[in-house]
């Protein structure tokens, strides 16, 4: 299929709300990757950083989702640049949620901290999941800018592998409260933090689900594995 | 070679009209190559596709309106609930009071709105006065007009809008009864409201009559259509449901010209 438009300006729209999606990516992974770095550190600081790039997420979602609606109004897109521009708008709620994930991150790691930093639980753990929900999010993004495809159908497999985690990191939890029920409060907090950080991940299998919406017009969400790999070949 | 070719069939439909391997020549031109599609009944089928790409070519053939040019010929089949309309024993004149068409241009006859409804129908039915007031009215209705020309059967059809004179030509076509109505451009000389009202009289229309439309509006195919073949070059490249030819076209081709890539 030839890239270009008949009418360049409708390229230009079109790429422009391509490119604000991919800025508002680039400023949940730094919220992400803050969010992170202050829990594994039990930084103030950097947890303060988190919560103000959140102003700047949520005006840019609604920044975007005016530009498509104009689009479509304007221009009444058909086949796959319709499905480019409805994926978008879902791309963008994706990642707002994304964002408040951080954000809610960055709460509790304020809320622990001044109760004082618990060291003795596994709060390193989380950031190995932190770590790998932040990557996926990183290459869900690329992989959108590419439409590429098979770099989407192994997002959404490797969402599994943060589940995976979320579930052992779980299950230890559970054991270090029946040993000392005085962890109980602040590993609840970490709990949210865990479901946090699974929740991440949900979101850049979503923006997976969303690329090989856009390509190949099937929607494979709520459907299983081979059901999504036969869709993307 | 043509995708999802015969469309209608993926449901159980009965189809008005039958084209197989259709080619149309004028004089040397080929104007179109190996049509075969399907058109189902009491559904609006579209046609798109750039200027020159047979789109109206092939919606002429549906009535043999081209057998009033020297030199213009199809080869193949065109089945009309059964019958070949390209049977050389064809009558013509009976075979457009059952496949109406409507012109780009509307074309009312120099005489009263009454008069262009009741011609067509003295061509063919032999109705007392009264009868023909209710035909007139029946027709008129059918092409939502009868409210606003009730009080003025008696004025010239001219005298109408541009919207009203296209209306009027749809309530002549539908005033013998036909079975299937060819509509070709017939609201591009149209203004937006009067495009809506012929819109919505195509919606209404389907569910007594087949209707075939030609367009260059695009979005006019998708909101009035339930098929949409897109053509080019004189052959039918994609046909199918029009929600799948809008959101998901099999070829390149489609998505193309659809998408407004095509250059």
């Amino acid at each position: 299929m030839s890239e270009k438009h008949i009418s360049s300006q409708f390229d230009l729209e079109l790429n422009t709300a391509s490119a604000r999606l991919m800025e508002m990516g680039g400023l949940v992974e730094s919220q992400l990757r803050l969010a992170i770095y202050a829990l594994g550190q039990f930084h103030q600081e950097a947890a303060d950083e988190v919560l103000e790039i959140e102003t700047r997420v949520n005006s840019l979602e609604i920044e975007i989702d005016r530009e498509i609606s104009s689009i479509i109004g304007r221009r009444q897109p058909t086949a796959r640049d319709l499905r480019l521009l409805i994926a978008v708008s879902k791309a963008t709620a994706n990642l707002e949620r994304a964002g408040d994930e951080a954000s809610r991150i960055a709460r509790m790691v304020k809320s622990i901290t001044a109760h004082g930093a618990p060291r003795s639980l596994p709060a390193s753990e989380l950031r190995v999941a932190g770590d790998l929900a932040t990557a996926l999010l990183r290459k869900a993004l690329d992989a959108f800018a590419r439409l590429d495809v098979q770099a989407a159908v192994a997002i959404i497999k490797e969402d599994s592998a943060i589940d995976e985690e979320f579930n052992g990191f779980l299950r230890k939890l559970i054991t270090y409260m029946m040993e000392d029920p005085r962890t109980i409060s602040q590993s609840l907090d970490l709990l949210f933090i865990a479901k946090a950080i699974e929740r991440i991940g949900d979101h850049a299998k979503n923006l997976g689900e969303q690329i090989i919406y856009i390509t190949r017009g099937t929607d494979v969400r709520h459907v299983p594995l081979e059901a999504v790999e036969s869709a993307a070949r | 070679m043509t995708d999802s070719s015969l469309a209608p069939a993926a449901v159980a439909q009965k189809n008005a009209i039958e084209v197989r391997n259709l080619n149309f020549f004028y004089g040397k031109f080929q104007g179109l190559r190996d049509v075969t599609m399907d058109i189902a009944e009491r559904k609006v089928t579209a046609f798109i596709g750039p200027s020159g790409c047979g789109k109206s070519t092939l919606l002429r053939t549906l009535n043999r309106m081209y057998s009033l040019y020297p030199g213009q010929r199809a080869e193949g089949e065109i089945n009309f609930y059964g019958q070949n309309i390209l049977d050389s024993k064809q009558d013509l004149n009976l075979l457009r009071a059952r496949i109406g068409m409507v012109f780009q241009k509307p074309t009312p006859f120099p005489m009263t709105i009454y008069d262009n409804i009741a011609f067509g129908v003295k061509l063919y039915e032999n109705l007392s006065k009264s009868d023909m007031d209710d035909r007139v009215e029946w027709a008129l209705s059918k092409a939502a007009l009868w409210n606003e020309v009730k009080d003025k059967l008696g004025q010239n059809g001219m005298s109408l809008s541009g919207g009203q004179q296209q209306r009027l030509c749809i309530a002549r076509s539908v005033a013998v009864k036909p079975s299937v109505l060819l509509l070709d451009e017939p609201t591009s000389a149209l203004d937006p409201i009067s495009t809506g009202k012929v819109e919505e009289l195509v919606h209404e229309l389907k569910q007594d009559y087949t209707i075939a439309i030609v367009t260059h509006n695009m979005q006019q195919a998708a909101r009035c259509s339930d098929f949409t073949a897109y053509m080019y070059l004189g052959e039918l490249i994609e046909f199918g449901e029009t929600e799948q030819i809008f959101f998901k076209p099999k070829r390149t081709e489609t998505e193309d010209y659809i998408t407004g890539r095509f250059g």
